[in-house]
């Protein structure tokens, strides 16, 4: 197969975010940084009924400067989620007002504003038609975060919404890499989100892949995952145009890979051949041979079965390095953001190459010695040196992806 | 740049199974049989259509036998056998012959009768009644999952939501992938089902035609003066798309892919149409070095949609401005809203198939300035404009060639 062409360079110009550490990249880095988890007992909804009863919940009693918009009250959640985060990334890159026609947004979502639909179905799907109000599921396609965005700044581009379940945010962002790099657009927004909703609370639980205790990916004794919600953005222009009005990139996205398992419709190959596919795949797009990736922000959702294929994947493409290459495993402490997981742990490694330091995770349980494994404990691990890291997101249905980022100084 | 080809198209929908049934549909311009949906849940209003164009389910077991259908939900059944379908007119029957193939695949709104079911339980049963075996169908990837594991297709793997633009921006996705060189051929396509709730719920958001056919049943009016909503359908289509230099006996080829967005919509209607949709086109068209004049054929999304046809034809002007419109053919009235018939007409267009006059179309609208292909004969087209505009504002659009 022919291997990328290189056209432009493509910057990542701001980042921003909304998590269960908080709205916005401030209190996303401080809580990576300190390895600090936001997995809890949470209020989104009752959960009394429910086999688990923590999950990384975005606190909603924080003021919010988008909230004086009257445009706000229609939104959903995901939709609030997915608006703050483009909002704080554009003021970061230095884009203010409407953007310009040459501007597109690449988003992924799981769940939509199921949260707010799932209000109108339970009086629906019992009868009550009077009580069940339509305006619950005006937002509730997995479409309406990123419509949401792009009806926000005015955005005349490209606007598309992937659902591939888990690598969501992670496709979207490579969608973007592809319209910027190829000229489409000069501007991407490109991100995903996500709320708590009791649907794939319920299902995963139903599937037994939750841990009843904060997930602990690649531990020994690990037992499932965890949730969490919010949303995250990556604002991505050709580096010339960043360097143009002054700004500085913060980081360079080189390369994007996607691959399936075509396995099972919910266990990951064993072998991890189809996530490796992905993370070479990637590596290729950026012109970029394994021994120059720094470090590896995982999938790593602590189920058991999915960890050990992603280890199985880091030896097939590193090597023997693989299990000297140190991991960060975000969910740990964000929990799993369902389709935005992709793309918030694009931000949190692009954060991590920013600020030359790798987070960490608690380490509460003993290591798993069948993945002996270099995951970054407790405190965070410095960085010298290393100019690219890579960002894996393996879904339901074996769809895989990764990214690769590059330091830009 | 590499050529992308379209060799393989496999479709299923209430016309039938197989681009003949679709062909012969297309040119008679006779309605495929509605069928009336199941209002024992009551669900639906007094007045909500009756009926809708359904899939007859015996049309699957050909492509998903029993035994391999009992693990799928209907959505994922219509994506397989269409994707077989696809591969077995490609001359890949028998197996792909590499690990290298993708597929991109949009929905609208996803396994809906699984997510039903799946609510059903939660909410009205309790959490801990939910099905594994629901929740893992009810995924929007689920169908896209089920054609790689079926076809053993390892390349990437893509679902796209974008309500009804979603079938175009999954073809120029999966184009986009092969003419960079990452899979050497991809399947995309569409696919929907129409459950009883969905179509319940979008007859609430005034989105159907009711009562709007000379005997009172349903009819769709594309570009009408009259038109009233679209009638709703589900089904698949799969495209396999290929590199020039692997294909064989195409259908057409795939020469350009781009899309936009109208940000006065609001979520679940129409916006005004902004002259930036038109604007987008053009540059879709320059940047593949195409002119207006070479577009000799227009396949139209329009539905019947008060709002979506007013969009339509509101982008074509724009683009063409003050100079004629080429033959625009709008095969939503025959084949419905949702559930790929349309992305199967267009290329069967480009293929230079017949098209009989449009369907529900008598009296133009002032306002639209379009006036849909009246069934003449037509000479078989150069290029072909194909346009899909979504509720809630996104729009997208191909340009198909003759192979």
């Amino acid at each position: 197969m022919m291997d990328e062409t290189v056209s432009r360079r493509v910057a990542v110009s701001g980042v921003g975010a909304v998590s269960g550490l908080g709205w916005g990249i401030g209190p996303l880095w401080e809580g990576l940084r300190a390895g600090r988890t936001a997995i809890r007992p949470f209020e989104r909804f009752d959960h009394a009924s429910h086999r688990t009863h923590l999950a990384a919940e975005a606190p909603l009693d924080e003021p919010v400067s988008l909230a004086g918009d009257p445009r706000w009250e229609r939104l959903s959640l995901a939709d609030r989620f997915a608006v703050f985060a483009a909002a704080e990334a554009l003021a970061m890159a230095g884009l203010a007002g409407p953007l310009e026609e040459l501007s597109g947004v690449w988003f992924g979502s799981s769940t939509g504003g199921m949260f707010e639909s799932e209000r109108f179905f339970n009086e629906f799907l019992r009868g009550r038609w009077r009580s069940a109000k339509l305006r619950d599921l005006a937002s509730q396609q997995v479409n309406a975060p990123g419509d949401a965005v792009a009806r926000w700044f005015g955005v005349s581009g490209p606007v598309s919404t992937v659902s591939s379940a888990c690598s969501s945010g992670a496709l979207a962002v490579g969608a973007a890499l592809d319209a910027v790099r190829s000229g489409e657009v000069d501007v991407a927004v490109a991100g995903a989100s996500d709320s708590l909703c009791q649907l794939t609370y319920a299902g995963f639980n139903a599937l037994r892949s939750v841990d009843e205790g904060p997930c602990r990916p690649f531990r020994a004794g690990r037992e499932g995952m965890s949730f969490g919600e919010g949303s995250a953005v990556l604002v991505l222009e050709p580096v010339e145009r960043v360097l143009a009005r002054g700004g500085e990139p913060l980081a360079v996205l080189s390369g994007a890979g996607s691959a399936c398992d075509a396995h099972h419709m919910t266990a990951p190959d064993p072998s991890g051949a189809g996530a490796a596919a992905a993370v070479e795949a990637a590596l290729r797009y950026a012109g970029m041979p394994p021994e120059e990736v720094g470090f590896v922000n995982t999938h790593g959702t602590g189920t058991p079965l999915n960890d050990a294929a992603e280890w199985k994947a880091l030896q097939r493409v590193f090597g023997e390095r693989a299990g000297e290459l140190p991991l960060a495993a975000t969910k740990a402490l964000l929990g799993h953001l369902l389709g935005s997981s992709g793309a918030i742990e694009a931000v949190a490694t692009v954060l991590c190459l920013r600020h030359g330091e790798l987070h960490p995770v608690p380490s509460s349980s003993e290591a798993d010695p069948e993945l002996p494994v270099s995951l970054v404990l407790d405190r965070p691990l410095p960085l010298p040196g290393v100019r690219a890291a890579v960002s894996t997101s393996l879904a339901f249905g074996g769809s895989n992806a990764a990214l690769v980022f590059s330091r830009w100084d | 740049m590499t050529e992308i080809f379209i060799t393989g198209l496999g479709t299923i929908g209430a016309y039938g199974s197989g681009a003949g049934s679709l062909r012969q549909a297309l040119a008679s311009s006779e309605l495929p049989g509605l069928t009336e949906m199941d209002r024992s849940a009551g669900y639906h209003l007094a007045q909500a259509p009756r009926r809708a164009f359904l899939v007859d389910p015996a049309l699957l077991r050909e492509w998903v036998p029993p035994g391999e259908a009992r693990r799928m939900s209907p959505p994922s059944r219509l994506a397989v056998a269409a994707a077989r379908m696809a591969l077995r007119e490609a001359g890949l029957g028998e197996g792909l012959p590499d690990d290298h193939t993708g597929v991109a695949i949009s929905t609208a709104f996803g396994p809906s009768s699984y997510s039903e079911g799946l609510l059903k339980q939660i909410l009205l049963e309790g959490p801990e009644s939910a099905s594994p075996i629901l929740f893992m169908e009810s995924v929007a990837n689920a169908p896209a999952a089920q054609i790689a594991i079926a076809s053993k297709a390892r390349g990437p793997s893509v679902t796209i939501c974008q309500r009804e633009a979603g079938a175009l921006l999954a073809v120029g996705q999966a184009a986009g992938d092969v003419a960079a060189g990452r899979v050497p051929r991809a399947l995309a396509g569409t696919l929907d089902e129409m459950t009883p709730l969905l179509h319940s719920l979008l007859d609430r958001f005034g989105a159907l035609a009711r009562n709007s056919g000379p005997d009172g049943t349903e009819l769709a009016r594309p570009f009408d003066r009259r038109r009233a909503g679209y009638l709703a359908a589900e089904g698949a289509t799969m495209l396999l798309l290929e590199s020039g230099e692997r294909a064989a006996s195409p259908l057409a080829k795939v020469r350009a892919w781009g899309s936009a967005f109208d940000p006065t919509a609001p979520a679940v209607g129409w916006g005004t149409g902004s002259a930036g949709l038109g604007r987008a086109l053009r540059r879709t068209l320059d940047r593949a070095g195409i002119s207006l004049e070479e577009i000799d054929l227009v396949v139209s999304g329009a539905s019947g949609s008060r709002g979506g046809d007013r969009v339509e034809a509101l982008l074509l002007r724009e683009a063409w401005g003050d100079r004629p419109l080429p033959p625009v053919l709008a095969p939503k009235s025959v084949t419905g809203e949702y559930g790929g018939g349309f992305l199967a007409a267009a290329v069967l267009a480009a293929a230079g198939a017949r098209f009989g006059p449009t369907i529900g179309f008598g009296q133009p609208d002032p306002e639209l300035g379009v006036v849909p292909h009246d069934g003449s004969p037509l000479p078989p087209p150069s290029a072909v404009l194909v346009t899909s505009v979504a509720a809630g504002g996104a729009a997208s659009w191909l340009v198909l060639e003759a192979a």
